[in-house]
């Protein structure tokens, strides 16, 4: 069954069983009443307006605040939990954070297979290696009624996601100067944090990213350039899905 | 037999000219300079006067000899290469420096590289069950393929 709600200003796809449908949605409210800054009542806006000091924030803003500047540091500042004005915006790790607790409850109710989708991003059930792959199509980010192309995913790959220029609501914040190499990228790997945060990274820190990502972390990459130039890694490659 | 050979690399590069012209046309991108830079290339002392035009269509004629870059320090360590030129053209790059602490060889082996449109659209057509892209609003939603299979689904 088909469970579609709204959460964290984007929409929320969920392919599974009728009887985790609440507990999932549960998840996503609570991150959103602690994490969003479009309510004024939420913990992380105390932080932002100086009522609530970092320090005595709740343990869950303060894991989300260190996972995001580990993140920031390993990608060399292209991702980074402060906004240009300043602000504290851990929106950048708590979407994917909150899709990887709502896989646990998920995988948690029983073997059948379910799949989240939350604003373009996706984690679904690992799928055995017998068992037939989901298939997954990307957007053309020149076109966005069209597919680019297919992806399928196997075994222990079960997160896509895809940061690009063309909608709002990515936290991509440039680094360095001259124009954003790529329009769009699209990053597979076994969980969405890392996933999440390299699709971003690699829009904000162009080629250098790019190849830096690729390199340093399990992760297959498809990358649309400005002009609609495509790079592809081997993994994503071998996961093009063979048309039916 | 002298003047048959330059001849023939004058005509051969005037073949690499018009390639050039070619190109030029197809990508939008103009050598105004290629054609008064092609005559000194022909005339060009030396062997491999047909190869030389093909430089001199960039403009930038490159002597013969090895060059040797400066060492760049990179994270995986120091990185030096070493350039041969000859008629012209790079015909080798040695690495002169390329480890990591290790002192082993650093391969990236996972890296991502051009990939024809069509072999990516060919996956097109296959049956998906979602839709993934960058983050849309809920407002983007309505309008988007994740939406229209939702509504098929439910």
């Amino acid at each position: 069954m088909r469970h579609v709600f709204a959460t964290m200003g984007t929409v929320a796809s969920l392919d599974a069983h009728a009887g985790v449908v609440a507990a999932v949605e549960a998840e996503f409210a609570d991150a959103d009443r602690r994490f969003s800054l479009s309510r004024a009542d939420s913990e992380l806006s105390a932080v932002n307006a100086g009522r609530v000091e970092l320090a005595d924030a709740g343990s869950a803003l303060r894991d989300a605040h260190a996972l995001a500047v580990e993140w920031r540091i390993l990608t060399g500042g292209a991702f980074t939990p402060i906004r240009p004005d300043g602000l504290l915006d851990l929106n950048g790790v708590v979407k994917a954070l909150t899709m990887s607790r709502a896989a646990a409850i998920l995988d948690e109710a029983g073997g059948r297979p379910w799949s989240l989708v939350v604003g373009g991003d996706l984690i679904a059930f690992a799928a055995g290696r017998d068992a037939a792959p989901r298939t997954t199509g990307i957007v053309d980010p020149f076109d966005r009624g069209r597919l680019l192309c297919s992806i399928e995913l196997r075994g222990t790959r079960r997160a896509i996601a895809t940061s690009g220029t063309a909608e709002r609501g990515d936290h991509i914040w440039k680094t360095g100067s001259g124009g954003l190499a790529f329009s769009q990228v699209t990053v597979v790997a076994d969980d969405i944090v890392t996933a999440d945060v390299l699709a971003t990274a690699i829009v904000a820190g162009g080629e250098q990213l790019l190849v830096d990502a690729c390199s340093r972390w399990d992760v297959d990459v498809l990358a649309v350039d400005a002009r609609g130039g495509l790079r592809a890694t081997p993994g994503v490659r071998r996961a093009l899905a063979s048309a039916a | 037999m002298r003047k048959r050979a330059i001849a023939g690399s004058i005509l051969a590069s005037f073949g690499v000219l018009a390639v050039g012209w070619q190109i030029g046309a197809a990508t939008g991108v103009a050598h105004p300079a290629s054609t008064t830079t092609t005559t000194t290339g022909g005339s060009a002392s030396g062997s491999g006067s047909g190869t030389n035009s093909t430089t001199t269509t960039t403009g930038t004629a490159l002597k013969d000899g090895t060059y040797t870059g400066t060492s760049e320090q990179t994270r995986y360590g120091n990185v030096q290469v070493a350039a041969v030129i000859s008629g012209g053209r790079i015909t080798d790059v040695k690495a002169l420096q390329l480890t990591d602490r290790e002192q082993r060889s650093v391969q990236i082996s996972n890296y991502a590289a051009p990939i024809l449109r069509q072999e990516v659209l060919a996956s097109q057509s296959a049956t998906v069950s979602n839709v993934g892209g960058a983050t849309y609003t809920t407002d983007g939603y309505l309008s988007s393929l994740q939406s229209a299979l939702d509504q098929a689904a439910s």
